[in-house]
């Protein structure tokens, strides 16, 4: 069975994108799928990011983190021109996806936002069945295919197939907060996205369906590049591959500006942060 | 900056003086089973195994606290590597505990036997020399003094080398029945002691590793080259 849409290959019409050798390499050969260089988000006047720099690499688990209103959330958004819907946000800088400029006046935004999929904190099935869930996206992109396959594929790899193949004409809303939230998961990757982004995708579950996405995110990255923002530490420190710590300056006139201190591989932020303020977050020494 | 989390860094230093008192009471152990060797009083041996006992008490009630922390508190950063170095100091110091105790249940053994006094000299010499090094270790750890901590091993490379040339004196007891027993069982005391500062190099790393973050393995007296 194989109901992917097509390869990844572009985000801008007529151009063929150079693929993920095009990325930077790390050290451990890893591929850089995003390169972002000097993003600074702005909401109006107000300077939510201030100058972040990092490489996101191909099939790993990244886990931004860092206090309440340290811009991680915005950055995370930032990847799939999520902020575009919002009035007065502006970026500066570069974001590159498999090294094209995702804010080129070329690219489609509706384009990245299918190959870079988006879960959110709060499960939002739409309201129809379980079935129409998964199809309704591919349907208005036009896919042509069999949405059957598709549908069982996409709740396989989310791991809810078992838990619903005899009820899919059922609403969504009959499924549990975690099941509602694998749903949108399956949802995301039905459009064959090569990365999925989540926003605090467990802050809603109970510990059990936390730790049934968590075993879900491990799996998934076999096949799709994650990108994660959650206040849990520990959960970042359980699921990811790297984790980025934002923190927060505050101005004179109390405005709040966030920052990246440091993004290192996740067994090293966790034991042995190189930043002091990275440390003190950590340890619960910090405000 | 203010604490987010006062009753589990409260816990924690806790545990750390815990250690520290611990690591007080087996370096006073070692000191004493030390003296034993040549002192005729058996109290010192008395006090060596009755003190063991306490330090077997503290071991448990360390183990017990530092599951406690972990499973509720899952220390990060700093306050992680300090639970991993509290664990293994644990270790090493019951450990010590226990061979202070070998040393002085041999001295109590040992009492009435003829001695040879250049292998007394030595096994002297090996705890004056195992001391400060004790002292160093402690203290690094107490300081939080990655440099310090990193004199042990040039510190540990005497008490080596004269734990290898021990058997030589050994050997030339054979004359003596009796004093080749007493002899026989110093090389116990030698080899008790040769593994005492070994710990105390332990503590050493442990101490580079809580400043760090980096596990690393000092050198040891066959990287000196040495005999």
């Amino acid at each position: 069975m194989s109901t992917r849409m097509e390869s990844p290959s572009t985000v801008v019409e007529g151009t063929v994108s150079p693929g993920p050798s095009a990325g930077v390499a790390d050290s451990a050969g890893s591929s850089a799928i995003f390169e972002i260089r000097n993003l600074s988000v702005y909401y109006g006047s107000f300077h939510a990011v201030a100058e972040t720099s990092l490489n996101i690499f191909q099939n790993e688990i990244t886990a931004l983190i860092g206090p309440s209103g340290c811009g991680k959330s915005t950055v995370l958004r930032c990847l799939n021109r999520m902020n575009d819907l919002i009035d007065g946000a502006r970026v500066e800088g570069r974001v590159s996806y498999h090294g094209i400029d995702l804010y080129g006046s070329a690219v489609d935004p509706v384009e990245v936002r299918r190959r870079i999929g988006m879960v959110f904190q709060k499960p939002n099935p739409f309201p129809k069945s379980i079935y129409e869930n998964i199809v309704f996206g591919p349907r208005v992109a036009g896919w042509k295919g069999n949405f059957d396959d598709l549908v069982e594929e996409s709740l396989v790899r989310a791991a809810l197939w078992d838990e619903v193949k005899d009820k899919l004409e059922n609403s969504a809303f009959d499924l549990s907060g975690g099941q509602q939230q694998r749903l949108c998961i399956a949802r995301a990757i039905a459009t064959s996205p090569d990365v999925v982004l989540m926003d605090e995708p467990c802050s809603a579950l109970d510990p059990i369906a936390t730790y049934r996405i968590e075993t879900l995110m491990r799996e998934l990255k076999e096949q799709y590049t994650i990108v994660v923002v959650t206040h849990n530490m520990q959960q970042a420190a359980r699921v990811s591959d790297r984790t980025a710590f934002f923190s927060v300056d505050v101005g004179e006139k109390g405005q709040r500006t966030g920052r990246l201190v440091e993004y290192d591989l996740t067994d090293r932020v966790f034991t042995a942060p190189a930043m002091k303020e990275t440390e003190d977050y950590i340890t619960g020494r910090f405000g | 900056m203010s604490d987010q989390r006062p009753d589990f860094h409260a816990a924690l230093n806790s545990l750390e003086e815990t250690t520290l008192s611990m690591a007080d009471k087996v370096e006073g152990m070692v000191a004493m089973a030390i003296r034993a060797l040549v002192d005729p009083d058996k109290t010192l041996v008395t006090r060596v195994i009755a003190d063991d006992d306490v330090v077997d008490e503290i071991y448990m009630d360390i183990r017990s606290r530092w599951m406690n922390i972990m499973a509720r508190q899952q220390p990060m950063g700093r306050d992680l590597r300090m639970m991993a170095a509290i664990l293994e100091m644990n270790n090493t110091l019951e450990r010590m505990g226990d061979q202070s105790v070998n040393i002085a249940r041999i001295a109590g053994l040992t009492a009435g036997l003829p001695r040879d006094e250049i292998i007394q000299a030595k096994l002297q010499e090996m705890g004056d020399l195992l001391k400060p090094m004790i002292r160093t270790a402690i203290d690094a750890f107490v300081r939080r003094d990655a440099d310090e901590c990193r004199l042990l091993p040039a510190m540990d490379v005497p008490v080596d080398v004269l734990n290898r040339s021990m058997w030589k004196h050994v050997v030339a007891c054979g004359h003596d029945p009796q004093l080749l027993e007493w002899a026989t069982r110093m090389i116990l005391v030698s080899r008790a002691l040769e593994r005492v500062g070994d710990q105390a190099v332990d503590i050493g790393e442990q101490v580079a590793f809580l400043m760090t973050g980096d596990h690393q393995e000092f050198l040891r007296l066959h990287d000196y080259g040495s005999d």
